[in-house]
């Protein structure tokens, strides 16, 4: 552990050089970041409380560019395996064998190659990009480790599809953008597992995202990925829509940004549904910014382990123990710190959730009974350091990410 | 150990045996147990492909029924002769596919009258919400031919999914649990084709609508006793195409049940996972006395702790021994053998450790000796095949 902390610092080190300038025509950048965080939670699997000190989100980026920035590479290296193996505290998040904890993503969290306006003056004046690699499926919204709370919402597998093989193109005309991509259905099972090759192009999504006017952005999206949760392939398939609103405008002193999107998973043709309402909101002004989450979504009860963090995996059948709904509200402030023209960002803040839990529909699965009561609240404390993610909004590549607003409210920008 | 007793376990137990399971590889089961006899393992036969693994073994002349989800029902000889297999040399006859997959457990209809074995029953396990819902048929597979089977009949009931069987084959009826639908009686006699809806000739909620979630059946001295995870344990009359309810009921109240079995005047019911009552996992085997009457009323408790479910119970044929399978994977994941020279009173008197958890296990008398079948849980499934013959001793 300590020689993993060490590289990371050596690379965090060397991490504000970036970017580097240009050099016969190939740009490379380099930007990361890592939240050190302190997290309470009341109450946990089985009742009482737990507190823990975790590096959560340490990554590092590297974007190199050629031709022009018509040839791009993009990679994200995910140190999470390493500084939260077991998981981030946060209650009502599932996935990949996780439950009321985050799960840490996978090492190589995108290797992408995207070729920008591949068509040139050929297709008019569309914009078209062709993308290749692992990375972030063009589905829903932008990840949250590029949004504001640092909680990951409950609907994180509902709303984003990521660490898969994909192979993507975007068309781009004016102010609308259809993204489609074929994929690996199977999500990671553990931070070094690279996708399934063999289901590579058993998945597809698509997106078509407008732009009707300066610092407004619709989307609606739709995937069919294929037994998501069992590697093999023997598990259900999700049918998923997306569809959000999101808007960045400054007035006066103060820059915002507030998204609403609404999410629909169907699981096992149509027995099971899961629905997910969010809103967030950023205000900024200065140094100070203070943000705002409210959301209401639906997840499965899957059988659990020993560890009750834990899920049964692989799963061994289609069954789930039950559906139930957390409606969480999560507030927090943020400070920057430091010179205004640092490369680093240094930003300390607080945040606090409360929610509650209702059973959707019959089953097992009782949380009054399995936590204790039918609420909770969780507080971070915790310290954001960041350099060169200016505006960088992930899971978009090629033209898409080029054409995206830029979000200077988000934490990632300083 | 009486169940108020179990109570005062909870998660701290888990939690002590959760730091070993974290770290766990899932290497190969290793035996372990104390001095005495020990099960031997005679055999481990992956199954390929690996979704999902095995579920449930129906095991009968020699023959293995391997229930392995889309993998299908694979038959394996292990002493039968046909293939030249045995419990050590298990040899693969033949696959079947069912339709839609799933396959979850099987029987192996001998029909006494005729002596006819040309059915096997495969139940479906489908998509569902523990407790609540469920979906899977009853597939009929035609085993006359054991390297050629097809699938020449099912039944299928609107709202509900089968789980395990229990045959009456004197009679030829078959009692399916069938989870939020209670258990249903299947007359399966003479030539079965096609859809069977009009076989159906009796059902039972034991717990009421909304209360009843049947996991097993088993026939036993004329009653036939069903476990209901939500409402336990049941003595069911039948007749004339009626069933009633004779004893039982509502007598599991802080765990949701799991399998079953009954022998020599007791029944043994098994635990399932966790969250009905705050922090107290589905670790315990429970003893049931029946009186003159049949009606079970319970006995002791047998409790293992780091252990999340009992997902099996089996006595062995000649009512001496006593098996449970454990899962989820950890570190008491595996086989538990218990003496029943008491039958009110089991002793422990082996284990055979498989970290990654059992799912089933059944026994089997093949050439004199003893076997215990498991479902090696995934990652890495397997047929596992004990020899347990001085245990029985």
């Amino acid at each position: 552990m300590v020689i993993r902390f060490l590289a990371l610092a050596l690379l965090g080190a060397w991490a504000p050089l970036a970017p580097l300038p240009a050099q016969r025509g190939w740009t490379a950048r380099l930007s990361g970041q890592g939240i050190l965080v302190y997290t309470h939670v009341d109450p946990i699997p089985g009742g009482g409380t737990l507190s823990e000190g975790r590096l959560v989100q340490p990554i590092l980026m590297l974007d190199l560019g050629a031709l022009r920035q018509h040839l791009s590479l993009h990679t994200t290296a995910d140190f999470e395996g390493w500084t939260m193996p077991h998981g981030e505290l946060a209650p009502g998040a599932w996935g990949e064998g996780y439950v009321d904890r985050r799960h840490p993503h996978t090492y190589v969290h995108e290797l992408m190659v995207s070729a920008a306006d591949v068509f040139g003056r050929l297709d008019g004046a569309a914009r078209t990009t062709l993308a290749v690699g692992k990375g972030f499926v063009p589905f829903g919204t932008d990840d949250p480790m590029s949004r504001p709370v640092e909680r990951y919402p409950v609907n994180h597998h509902l709303s984003q599809i990521l660490e898969r093989a994909l192979l993507m193109a975007a068309v781009q005309v004016d102010r609308l953008t259809l993204e489609g991509a074929l994929f690996n259905g199977d999500e990671p099972e553990n931070p070094g597992q690279a996708p399934n090759l063999e289901r590579f192009g058993d998945s597809w999504s698509a997106r078509l995202t407008l732009r009707p006017a300066a610092g407004f952005e619709y989307q609606v999206s739709t995937a069919d990925v294929f037994s998501p949760e069992s590697r093999v392939g023997a598990g259900t398939d999700a049918r998923k829509w997306s569809t959000s609103l999101r808007a960045e405008r400054r007035a006066g002193s103060v820059s915002w940004y507030g998204l609403a999107e609404w999410a629909r998973t169907s699981e096992a043709g149509g027995v099971f549904i899961f629905h997910s309402l969010l809103a967030e909101g950023v205000a900024r002004v200065g140094r100070h910014h203070s943000y705002y989450r409210f959301e209401r979504t639906e997840r499965p009860e899957d059988m659990r382990t020993l560890d009750p963090f834990r899920n049964v995996r692989p799963l061994v059948d289609n069954s789930i123990l039950g559906i139930d709904r957390w409606s969480i509200h999560t507030v927090g402030y943020g400070v920057r710190v430091g010179a205004q023209s640092s490369p680093v960002e240094l930003r300390p803040f607080a945040e606090g959730s409360y929610g509650r839990i209702a059973r959707v529909g019959g089953g097992l699965f009782d949380p009054a009974t399995f936590y204790g009561r039918d609420s909770f609240w969780s507080v971070t404390v915790g310290v954001r350091a960041g350099w060169g993610l200016r505006g960088h909004r992930m899971g978009h590549y090629g033209v898409p990410m080029e054409t995206m607003e830029t979000m200077e409210t988000m934490d990632h920008a300083p | 150990m009486r169940p108020e007793r179990l109570l005062a376990l909870g998660w701290g137990v888990v939690a002590v045996a959760c730091t070993a399971c974290l770290w766990d590889n899932g290497a190969a089961p290793l035996p372990d147990g104390g001095a005495g006899p020990q099960p031997i393992l005679v055999a481990s036969v992956p199954i390929i492909p690996a979704a999902y693994g095995i579920h449930d073994t129906f095991v009968r002349d020699g023959l293995v029924f391997v229930c392995a989800w889309n993998a299908g029902v694979m038959i394996y000889d292990v002493g039968n002769g046909i293939s030249g297999g045995s419990p050590s040399n298990p040899q693969l006859i033949s696959t079947f596919v069912t339709a839609g997959g799933e396959a979850h457990n099987a029987w192996w209809l001998w029909n006494p009258n005729t002596g006819e074995k040309t059915y096997l029953f495969v139940g479906q396990e489908g998509a569902g919400t523990l407790g609540s819902s469920s979906s899977g048929d009853i597939h009929v597979l035609d085993v006359s031919d054991l390297r050629h089977p097809s699938e020449v009949a099912s039944f299928h009931l609107a709202g509900a999914g089968t789980h395990n069987f229990w045959m009456d084959e004197s009679a030829q009826i078959l009692y399916a649990a069938y989870y939020n639908e209670g258990v249903v009686a299947l007359d399966v006699s003479g030539t079965l084709s096609g859809d069977l809806s009009t076989r159906l000739i009796g059902g039972i909620r034991p717990g009421g609508t909304g209360d009843t979630y049947v996991w097993g059946v088993q026939l036993y001295n004329g009653s036939l006793y069903a476990i209901d995870m939500l409402s336990g344990l049941w003595q069911l009359g039948f007749a004339a195409g009626t069933f009633s309810v004779q004893g039982g009921g509502n007598n599991v109240p802080e765990r949701y049940s799991s399998d079953l079995a009954v022998a020599n005047g007791f029944a043994y019911t098994g635990t399932w996972g966790s969250g009905r009552t705050t922090g107290v996992p589905g670790n315990v085997v429970k003893v049931w006395k029946f009186d003159p009457s049949g009606k079970p009323a319970l006995q002791d408790s047998i409790v293992t702790p780091g252990i999340g479910t009992v997902s099996d119970v089996k006595v062995s044929p000649d009512g001496k021994l006593l098996m449970f399978s454990a899962e989820p994977r950890g570190p008491s994941a595996g086989f538990w053998f218990y003496r029943l020279q008491d039958p009110a009173n089991p002793t422990f008197i082996a284990k055979y450790l498989v970290p990654d958890g059992v799912h089933t296990a059944k026994f089997a008398t093949i050439g004199g000796r003893l076997y215990a079948f498991g479902a090696k849980d995934p990652s890495l499934p397997a047929l596992l095949i004990l020899d347990v013959t001085d245990l029985d001793r």
